[in-house]
């Protein structure tokens, strides 16, 4: 499990890489239903930004980018995104550099 | 009056600041750029949970165990470009992106650190956080201006699914 973003972080940046340990792996977990990734309202990051970094890092129309900042800010969290474990473990890092407050559970 | 940053011709963003702001941007990276790490009180927010509260500690741990490093490093050479590049006449949109990275970073700190909230009152000249709010605010319009002509760069139709 500690394999997980290691490929992808270590790639870009310069850190030691991790030890992969595909043992490690829990088999009773449910892996089909899906991992989501929800943003929190926070007071200080602005509107326009984070429309900004919803645009950016998933590539989302203005329209629908907005429409989930708006969630975010008026209903306190939006999901943003869903998949994998990994997947989501690598979209929540992605906001994190932007200063986002994501966090991810599984769905259900 | 020009806009403090727009892009230009060749695809550089043109920035005309005033040389104080340039200045103050790279006193406030100086002295933010040591202090950053997870367990800091002060740039704490840079690192925020993955897995919140109690749901899967261990899950949390190796999160933390992977990232930080990546991440304090991210904010940390965000801020080094902007060091670099505080007093330029023009950016590429990379330097512009960091610089975004780096105002960000910085607002995050200074907000936590004044513990702003959404209905928060501007404190009046006299109140002891009247300095340090005012670098809040100055800080918010400098990130506006930058996502404003980043933004402009986005397609407003988004892009195809799976393109990064």
């Amino acid at each position: 499990m500690t394999a997980r973003l290691a490929g992808t972080i270590v790639s870009k940046t310069d850190v030691a890489p991790v030890e992969v340990e595909s043992t490690d792996v829990d088999e009773s977990e449910d892996s089909d239903r899906p991992w989501l990734v929800i943003v929190w309202n926070d007071p200080i990051n602005l509107m326009s930004f984070v429309t900004f970094v919803f645009q950016k890092l998933f590539g989302y129309s203005k329209e629908k980018a907005t429409s989930l900042m708006l969630d975010v800010h008026h209903k306190g969290r939006a999901v943003v995104s869903s998949g994998t474990r990994e997947r989501s473990e690598l979209d929540v890092y992605r906001l994190h550099e932007h200063g986002l407050w994501a966090t991810m559970e599984q769905s259900g | 009056m020009s806009a403090p940053i727009k892009r230009r011709r060749d695809g550089r963003f043109a920035v005309k600041l005033d040389p104080s702001i340039r200045t103050l941007l790279v006193t406030l990276s100086e002295q933010v750029t040591p202090v950053i790490a997870p367990d800091e009180p002060m740039t704490k927010r840079l690192f925020p949970p993955a897995y919140p509260g109690d749901t899967d500690e261990q899950a949390e741990a190796e999160y933390r165990h992977l990232v930080d490093t990546a991440l304090a490093n991210h904010h940390r050479q965000a801020l080094a470009v902007m060091v670099k590049t505080a007093h330029a006449d023009t950016l590429s949109e990379a330097e512009l992106s960091s610089w975004l990275s780096a105002v960000g970073s910085l607002r995050l700190i200074i907000g936590t650190r004044l513990d702003v909230s959404e209905d928060m009152e501007r404190p009046g000249p006299e109140d002891e956080t009247a300095s340090e709010y005012a670098l809040y605010e100055l800080l918010s319009q400098l990130q506006y201006l930058m996502i404003e002509v980043l933004a402009a760069d986005l397609p407003d139709e988004g892009r195809p699914a799976g393109a990064l």
